[in-house]
């Protein structure tokens, strides 16, 4: 026991300097002013206050609603895939889950470049449309494509921590609940969906992490005008140069989603 | 019997709970001996110190004379069988039994003949290839059981073994543990919060209760001779009646008094008699001092467990006779049913 | 029934695939495109791939991607594992500071880690590179390890380790024999997670790298002008390699267990181990040919925009002064700037006019000595002697040019020509705009439109642009995109686009419909120049290079490759009658007296303008 309460110091010290200390700088700049080349220590709450605007509380509003529609998308899309793919044997079950990774290793600028060219107005598909005589759709700089986008980027985060807490359950499990009576779907719902559960929650939270400040796919797949979280933290960053502002902004971010991982807690009744 | 294993006045807090409030006791060679007691009582730290999972915050652990208590679990001659097997999900039936051979990096062959021998005391002869992950509960526990004395201990500690089992198999089970630590002859120290479990099986029992030993003997004296209230309600049922000793061999409860065989309590001494319900008599209430009312009959199978209510207390009866709800009656005993203990607080 | 739900499954399992395989599919359609562009396939061709082979700047970025992602993974799958596994063991307070500390870096915004982390590194004095990398790779994949291992070790059985050391493992016997083998799925997906997010990162590595250390993505996002299909190419090596990897690790211990039946266990370990090899042998191979490359040199440090240059010129000079060139790119000046004010160091910067002028009042520049630029007599007089930078003091122009309206003459009426700026906003042409996703290019034009100075920094004129912004935005429905209007544009995709004009003149030459104009209400000419900073220590060397870049056939070849406007007259004139024949884009207009250069805006006019952007743009 004793023995292995100390393995983790070495990412305690390893956390605290590369994680901690990084952090704890941005919260500085979020409560400070004037500019980013030296820290000055005039605090402030006008960074804050700022974030806290009906502008930008609107292109919170729209990232938050952005990242639950993609995460239950994938969800949807994702739980049954790693179900599928945890009954196939064991060799297959590898070869497949290389297979949903696989994507993800081609640069993800590409990918959506990929999409925008099947998409664009006079793309692949609508070419496709037009060759079976149905008329062109108008699919880029949508809502749908940008949530495509996201989803199709995504869904392995989904996927792969669901078919590790599915692979490795014991099918017995659910015999025995049929055994007990059980008709499908109440032992799909009290076995099978209960013990995957660990896998569900952390695809949720690592789907709705990422999804919440992304910004390089709805840029592209949805235009300038599509406005993120993701976005304005880039550009107060990068290109306005308001360092204070930009920390401002993620250390709200920060804040909401710490809130919500405290409720998305609730949910996983697993600890102790 | 040579003593085997002493404990000398552990102590143990987790966080700052205090768990174990100095425990002594001397385990002796063959001996099977169970710790008894209800949950969070200390009786599984206990265990788990002497295995080596949890070291005292102070006091003694010695194994055959020999202070252990800082050594590591992979250097002490005692193996453990846990609460929920704790198998390697991993390995089938085979690996998992022969783990611990496999460390000491034995022969395979020699391996491979211990491991049959194994299968064979406990019954799952041609389990072998099997997944542990399959196995019923009762062929875990012996798989567990066979995993821990393939190695040879000296002592072999159980922990709630039959705990996750059905009544039908734990009878079974409790029966073949018996028999097979007659047949391998090393000590046993089992934990259980089951007294009837605790009876049947064991040499010497060792009742616990919030991190102190209450009372060390066999099963016969611990059932008969409760050395206070709470040894005698965890163990059987019991009347637990106050009591004054009036001088040795006579004591005074709900105003008569009645002979007993216990001396040494002083006299005109507050004390605790404990009426087991099973020595109560029903007879006409002429023919008794204490005398009441029944109030409630419940069938229990064997016997009635009949509540009767005098004007000072309910006492409860066991017996193979009916009796009629509200019928008065007499309640006798014989001297030797009545066993005087301290009253609580005084120990 | 049995049957067709299998067969239900497989086909879900299918259409899933086909999703996730569609735009590779499409990738890889195009790294055999004849044309640059990635929405029009022109023809079979497999030059990109003889380009992918020559080019070194992609070799060694596969090398540091690779390595990378290899020694991340690793590193944060050992450390990750032995965390979770101490994790369930450690106190309630501690398990709980530790997992939020771990979540951080997967809810922060990947740039504010990538600050941060800049940050850290610089107030450390680390030198930027290969080990910064790393380190910062490490620091973002072992969370993803760590959520991936614990839930696993939390459903074990706590007395698992404690059964083994009972039977007389060690405690190291008993996590590699007993804790790690039951936890090792969830091990495995966590380090493919890890290797996952480490190869594909992008903003991260840019900012906590340097010293010329690139990976594939760094590569790619710096293309940003023309991502070419090279990387399409490199994308299906990629791809192919992985593939090959994965049958020879799914067929040869198949091959193997005909001989031998062997367990699972070993199965896996089998192919890990083959899959491994494989990566190793790649590995090796990538290093040969970089440990092949010589070492001590005298060395410049070039800092430009992406797809800036033409990378023969690199080589050519390597050759003629026997250097080595470590040649980084950007993806905008502000970036640029974020990174030289960390601390980073270069010899040779390529901003634009406005960051010049803030570079030079920062005091990051040292002054160009024009008698070693002879070369310089070539100049075109209408680049020298600008606003700012007056006299030529800091900066020797490389590429200049102009923004302006991109038309397809097939659908713009030429008459509405004569409304200026003001055609964006002629309802005629509703949905059919892209606007250029730029603050300062879209405020340009508005005010342009109401007549005002671009560089103003009036409050009312700026809220009257606002407002021709937002009127425009409500009744016009444009599209503000980025450099992908190159390509929407080739394909003709929409009527007008306000645009580059050295991309304009790309265009042009691809499609043949569109055409160019700046409108009389005057434009922004921009001048991208070569500065000299004064961390630069080889300054003969650095003078050296603008000269070479200056000569009159590098000017062509570089103007060629580029597409901008040369600010060499023999090059700026040779174009106008070969590949750029008629192309009128590429001829900056001069005479408009209306037109302006930008000025550096101090933060609090930045402020103002992005915020106002931002409101146009999130209705």
């Amino acid at each position: 026991m004793k023995h292995f309460k100390k393995l983790i110091r070495p990412y305690l010290i390893w956390s605290f300097v590369i994680i901690v200390i990084p952090i704890l700088l941005i919260v500085l700049y979020a409560f400070t002013t004037g500019g980013n080349s030296v820290l000055t220590w005039n605090f402030t709450l006008d960074n804050l206050k700022k974030v806290l605007e009906p502008t930008y509380m609107n292109v919170f509003l729209k990232s938050l609603v952005l990242g639950v529609i993609t995460t239950v998308i994938c969800l949807i899309i994702g739980y049954p895939l790693a179900y599928m793919i945890s009954r196939f044997k064991e060799g297959t079950q590898n070869l497949l889950i290389m297979l949903v990774t696989i994507p993800m290793w081609i640069n993800l600028l590409l990918r959506t470049y990929a999409w925008m060219n099947l998409l664009a107005d006079n793309g692949i598909i609508n070419r496709f449309l037009m060759k079976l005589g149905l008329s062109p759709i108008s699919m880029m700089y949508t809502d749908f494509s940008v949530v495509l986008g996201l989803v199709c980027n995504f869904l392995p985060f989904m996927v792969i921590p669901i078919h590790t807490s599915l692979s490795k359950m014991d099918h017995s499990l659910i015999e025995a609940a049929y055994d007990l009576g059980a008709n499908k779907v109440q032992a799909f719902r009290k076995v099978t969906l209960k013990l995957s559960m660990p896998g569900v929650i952390n695809g949720i939270v690592m789907v709705f992490l990422m999804a919440i400040s992304t910004f390089v796919i709805p840029k592209l797949l949805g235009g300038g005008q599509y406005v993120l979280i993701g976005n304005l933290i880039e550009s107060q960053f990068i290109s306005v140069g308001d360092w204070n502002f930009g920390s401002a902004i993620s250390f709200l971010l920060a804040v909401i989603i710490l809130i919500a991982m405290g409720i998305m807690k609730r949910f996983d009744k697993g600890d102790e | 019997m040579n003593k085997l294993i002493e404990l000398k006045n552990l102590t143990k807090n987790f966080e700052d709970q205090q768990v174990l409030r100095g425990i002594d006791l001397d385990v002796h060679e063959n001996e099977f001996l169970t710790l008894l007691g209800p949950s969070g009582c200390g009786k599984t730290t206990t265990l788990r110190i002497i295995a080596g999972f949890e070291e005292p915050n102070s006091g003694q652990v010695l194994f055959n004379g020999v202070e252990i208590s800082k050594l590591p679990p992979y250097k002490r001659q005692v193996n453990t069988v846990f609460q929920k097997y704790a198998l390697f999900p991993h390995m089938n039936v085979f690996d998992n039994i022969a783990f611990g051979l496999n460390i000491k990096k034995m022969d395979k062959q020699v391996i491979r003949q211990k491991v049959g021998e194994m299968l064979e005391l406990v019954g799952l002869e041609g389990f072998a290839p099997r997944d542990v992950t399959l196995l019923s509960g009762g062929q875990q526990q012996r798989v567990a059981i066979a995993r821990a004395l393939v190695n040879e201990p000296k002592v072999l500690l159980l922990d709630e073994p039959l705990g996750a089992l059905d009544a039908k198999i734990r009878k079974q089970m409790q029966v073949e543990l018996k028999k097979i630590q007659q047949e391998v002859g090393i000590t046993f120290i089992y934990v259980t919060h089951d007294q009837e479990e605790a009876l049947s099986m064991s040499d010497t029992v060792v009742v616990m209760n919030e991190g102190k030993i209450q009372q060390i003997g066999s099963p016969t004296d611990i059932y008969n001779e409760p050395e206070n209230r709470f040894v005698a309600s965890f163990i059987g049922e019991s009347n637990i009646v106050e009591a004054t000793m009036i001088r040795d061999y006579l004591v005074e409860f709900d105003g008569c008094r009645f002979e007993c065989v216990d001396r040494g309590f002083g006299d005109m001494e507050p004390v605790e008699v404990v009426l087991r319900p099973e020595d109560l008599d029903m007879v006409d209430p002429g023919k008794a001092q204490i005398r009441g009312t029944v109030r409630q009959v419940t069938f229990k199978g064997v016997h009635y467990e009949i509540m009767i209510e005098t004007d000072k207390r309910m006492y409860m009866v066991h017996t193979t006779d009916y009796a009629e709800i509200g019928k008065n009656v007499g309640l006798t005993f014989e001297p030797e049913d009545i066993h005087v203990m301290w009253p609580m607080g005084s120990y | 029934m049995k049957k067709s739900k299998r067969i239900f499954s497989k086909l879900y399992i299918l259409i899933c695939f086909l999703f996730f395989y569609l735009p590779i599919l499409v990738t890889i359609v195009f790294s055999f495109n004849s044309s640059k562009s990635l929405t029009r396939f022109s023809g079979f061709s497999l030059k990109w791939y003889g380009e992918l082979f020559q080019n070194s700047e992609v070799a060694s970025a596969v090398y540091v991607s690779v390595t990378i992602a290899i020694l991340a993974t690793v590193i944060s799958t050992v450390l990750g594992t032995i965390t979770a596994i101490g994790l369930s063991r450690s106190r309630k307070i501690l398990k709980e500071y530790l997992l939020n500390v771990n979540n951080l870096p997967i809810l922060n915004p990947e740039i504010v880690t990538a600050i941060s982390l800049m940050l850290l590194f610089s107030s450390f004095g680390m030198t930027k590179g290969y080990l910064t990398m790393l380190l910062a790779h490490i620091a973002f994949c072992t969370p993803y390890v760590i959520t991936s291992v614990y839930p696993k070790v939390r459903s074990l059985d706590p007395n698992l380790a404690n059964a083994a050391m009972d039977l007389g493992a060690t405690p190291a016997q008993a996590l590699t024999k007993v804790i790690i083998p039951i936890i090792k799925p969830g091990i495995y997906a966590g380090a493919l997670l890890a290797f996952t997010m480490s190869f594909d990162d992008f903003v991260i590595s840019y900012f906590v790298s340097g010293n010329g250390v690139k990976n594939i993505s760094i590569v790619v996002y710096n293309m940003t002008k023309r991502i070419n299909p090279t990387i399409n190419a490199l994308s299906t090596v990629v791809i192919v390699v992985i593939i090959l990897v994965l049958l020879a690790a799914n067929i040869l211990p198949r091959l193997q267990r005909r001989r031998k039946p062997g367990r699972s266990g070993k199965k896996i370990f089998r192919r890990v181990a083959a899959a491994a090899a494989a990566c190793l042998v790649l590995f090796g191979l990538v290093l040969c040919q970089r440990s092949s490359q010589p070492v001590q040199k005298q060395t410049l440090k070039v800092y430009n925009a992406g797809e800036y240059i033409d990378p023969d010129l690199l080589t050519q000079f390597e050759e003629a002064y026997d250097c080595t060139v470590i040649y980084e790119t950007f993806e905008s000046n502000e970036m640029m700037y974020t990174k030289l004010s960390s601390g980073e160091t270069y010899d040779i910067l390529v901003p634009s006019d406005y960051m010049i002028e803030r570079l030079i009042k920062e005091d990051y520049l040292a002054e160009i000595d024009w008698s070693l630029i002879p070369n310089s007599e070539h100049l075109l007089p209408d680049v020298m002697d600008r606003s700012y930078d007056p006299g030529n003091v800091y900066s020797v122009p490389y590429f200049w040019g102009t923004v302006g309206i991109l038309y397809d003459t097939t659908v713009v009426d030429e008459a509405d020509l004569a409304e200026g700026w003001e055609i964006l906003r002629n309802e005629k042409y509703a949905g059919n705009i892209y606007m250029y996703d730029s603050e300062r290019d879209s405020f340009m034009v508005a005010l342009k439109a109401l007549g005002y100075s671009m560089n103003t920094t009036d409050q009312g004129q700026i809220q009257e642009a606002y407002e021709w912004l937002t009127d425009q935005r409500d009744t016009m429905d444009p599209i503000y995109a980025g450099d992908d209007v190159i390509d929407n544009m080739v394909s003709g995709n929409k009527a007008l686009a306000v645009v580059y004009s050295g991309d304009a003149a790309y265009i042009m030459s691809e499609n043949p419909d569109m055409a160019y104009f700046t409108p009389d209400e005057g434009t922004n000419v921009w001048y991208d120049a070569m500065v000299l900073t004064k961390d630069c220590t080889n300054t003969d060397l650095a003078h050296a290079f603008m000269n070479f870049v200056l000569d009159s056939e590098a000017a062509l070849a570089n103007t060629e490759f580029v597409g901008y406007t040369s600010t060499v007259r023999s090059a700026f004139d040779a174009m106008q009658t070969t590949i750029y024949e008629g192309i009128g884009a590429y001829v900056p207009d001069v005479d408009n007296e209306n037109n302006e250069i930008f000025v550096y805006q101090e933060t609090e006019i930045k402020k103002i303008y992005a915020e106002l952007w931002t409101k146009v743009k999130a209705k």
